[in-house]
């Protein structure tokens, strides 16, 4: 206990470096930009900028990408308040109502309520991250190669969670992305696997280059496809953004739900901010005082919303930082980040020198909320005229970001290629309804599996009981049951919440 | 069912098929795990097809087209053969032309107003410059032309 205090304390200091402050700031103020320009999601931000972290100290790299998705979520509102178009699909639910209060001239209102919210929303998200996550590393402590198999079929079968309209084609997604993990040398025999010839993919694909096609590249075509449109004018606005205490008080608990809810959805594989954001609404709306202001420009209904998405952030990186496990998107890339970096997602993250790490990374998510209150309520007028940048612009901009983000990696033109090859599939993907997100789980996770299995029977010489020899493999066989059968409960969810697809928040 | 579902299903097979020819070239202590996958994968897709007759039996079959109503072929296409280009240019004449020529060439085929396509290709050459070459240090390709 008193260690773990020790390492909070300690994580605190490194993070307030004048590097990592500035940092925080850099990538906060990047993150708010992307989430602002409909049509760039924060899974498309964190891939694009990944390479800008290579040369980073771990810690410092994770923060920017940190900063980058919390950013992005907030981003999302601002163009949501103000264009009515939702930057991300995390702020949908925020359109409904802040736009009404921007046509009421109380487009500040909606601004600060949507800044304050977010701020609370991730700030009390830190408390889970904080206090959840080295329980669930201490579990995992425990695990040898038969639970980390079972722990990646728990992985995969979030796939089928994170299926947009078919679980069918989740799992075909899954079964493409596993099938291009075995690319490379086989982990135990040493044998060349489906290589092409190519010694550039002796160690497999780059999950890098994948996340940045199939994420970064993929959204540039996605743009390409359609009409490029005139964005409307983003309204100037003069009322206030800061709350009274009155408007203060009367937000609190209809923050608090929207924490609980978006921690418990951003924990839940498979759930995201773009669900989040719709159960924070309608909640707020059943337990609202004022039910007639909503669909008339509700404040509540615009903090519910944007306090649930935020509360995300936080609770989606426990499964990633503990069990390697991602369960969105997001983390999926921030795994990337990991991965980079030389580090192994999983309990080993809290353990000796790495732990210091993990913990200035955990400061560094604290201290970010702080930056993304400050350059929210300073910054809004700004970004409210960036979120007009057309698409037209935004096309080569993107495909010139990822061509040097993938070249960046190995300085190898290759990767270039792979990257583009994952672009043009990851475009395929969307217009197909195969599900990009189950491609790069199973990338990352199907070595890991592999792994797992083929030591595990190594070890047992060949008897697969070895696989349900102790009570976690049980308890991971259960999970991935319940794995199996969370689609259900989420498409349940969604209805509820008339919510929207779940995979590119 | 969509007529364009039958695309996907003859592309899944296609890479599956692919997949497990080259599987049998692998020794044999090594075929399993992919062996394994790919059959995963071709189980899956022929469960898909399945589900594809039976609901094309049920509620007849669509064209699918309604997916591609916003598409544009004489937009996306151009921007998708300059980017082949571009890539193609890069490794001839070397990034920093390259990326001049591909972001002047994309703006003005998007006829973007040529202030604009000033500003944004000297902000994204510089963009990358500033971060990727001072502050990565990462060489970027100099191109045959100025090896």
């Amino acid at each position: 206990m008193l260690e773990t205090l020790a390492l909070m304390g300690q994580g605190f200091v490194h993070a307030l470096s004048p590097l990592n402050l500035l940092v925080m700031a850099a990538g906060t103020a990047i993150g708010i930009v992307i989430g602002c320009l409909p049509g760039l999601s924060a899974a498309m931000g964190v891939a694009l900028l990944l390479p800008l972290t290579f040369s980073m100290e771990a810690s410092t790299g994770l923060i920017m990408l940190g900063a980058i998705y919390c950013g992005a979520i907030f981003g999302g509102s601002i163009s949501a308040i103000l264009i009515h178009t939702p930057g991300t699909p995390a702020s949908a639910a925020t359109a409904i109502e802040g736009y009404q209060l921007t046509l009421q001239g109380k487009a500040g209102k909606a601004l600060g309520t949507a800044c304050i919210a977010s701020f609370f929303g991730g700030l009390l998200s830190c408390i889970s991250l904080y206090f959840f996550a080295p329980l669930l590393a201490q579990l995992a402590m425990k695990f040898g190669s038969p639970e980390y198999f079972w722990l990646s079929i728990f992985g995969l079968t979030i796939i089928a969670g994170v299926s947009s309209k078919s679980m069918l084609k989740g799992l075909i997604s899954g079964a493409l992305g596993l099938l291009l993990s075995t690319i490379g040398m086989d982990p135990i025999e040493g044998v060349k696997r489906f290589m092409f010839g190519q010694s550039s993919l002796y160690d497999g694909i780059n999950v890098t280059c994948a996340l940045i096609g199939l994420f970064s590249m993929s959204q540039a075509l996605t743009l390409a496809e359609a009409r490029i449109r005139a964005r409307a004018r983003a309204t100037k606005f003069k009322d206030k953004m800061l709350l009274s205490r009155e408007e203060m008080k009367m937000l609190a608990p209809t923050i608090g739900r929207s924490w609980i809810i978006g921690n418990l959805i951003g924990i839940l594989p498979g759930a995201g901010a773009s669900i989040a954001c719709f159960l924070g609404y309608n909640t707020s709306r059943q337990f609202s005082r004022h039910k007639e202001l909503f669909g008339h420009g509700s404040i509540e209904g615009v903090a519910g919303s944007e306090a649930a998405n935020n509360a995300v952030t936080g609770g989606s990186l426990i499964p990633m930082l503990t069990l390697g496990i991602p369960g969105e998107s997001v983390t999926a890339v921030l795994m990337g980040g990991l991965i980079i970096q030389g580090l192994t997602p999983g309990p080993d993250l809290f353990t000796g020198e790495t732990a210091a790490m993990t913990y200035t990374f955990f400061a560094g998510f604290v201290l970010i909320q702080f930056f993304m209150l400050g350059i929210g309520l300073l910054g809004c007028r700004g970004f409210a005229q960036i979120s007009r940048l057309s698409d037209a612009i935004l096309i080569p901009a993107v495909t010139v970001l990822c061509v040097v983000g993938s070249y960046a990696i190995h300085k190898n033109f290759m990767d270039v290629i792979i990257m583009m090859i994952f672009g043009v599939l990851g475009w395929l993907c969307r217009k197909f309804d195969l599900n990009t997100a189950a491609i790069v789980l199973a990338l990352i996770l199907g070595p890991i599996g592999e792994k797992g299995l083929r030591r595990s029977l190594a070890l047992s010489g060949g008897d697969p009981a070895i696989l349900f020899s102790t009570p976690l493999c049980w308890l991971l066989v259960a999970l991935c049951v319940f794995g199996v059968l969370s689609p259900v409960l989420m498409a349940r969810m969604e209805r509820k919440a008339g919510g929207v697809d779940p995979d590119d928040a | 069912m969509k007529k364009t579902d039958i695309g996907v299903v003859v592309f899944i097979y296609a890479v599956g098929v692919l997949f497990l020819v080259m599987t049998f070239q692998l020794p044999a202590a090594a075929q399993t795990y992919p062996l394994f996958i790919d059959l995963l994968l071709l189980a899956l897709t022929t469960a898909y097809l399945v589900r594809m007759v039976i609901g094309a039996r049920r509620k007849g079959v669509t064209s699918g087209l309604e997916d591609f109503q916003d598409f544009l072929p004489g937009q996306f296409f151009p921007i998708l053969g300059m980017v082949i280009l571009y890539l193609a240019a890069m490794y001839v004449v070397g990034f920093y032309p390259a990326t001049v020529l591909f972001m002047v060439g994309c703006l003005l085929f998007l006829r973007v107003p040529k202030w604009q396509i000033l500003l944004s290709t000297a902000a994204v050459a510089a963009l990358v410059y500033f971060a990727f070459t001072m502050f990565l240090r990462v060489r970027m390709p100099a191109g045959l032309l100025f090896r």
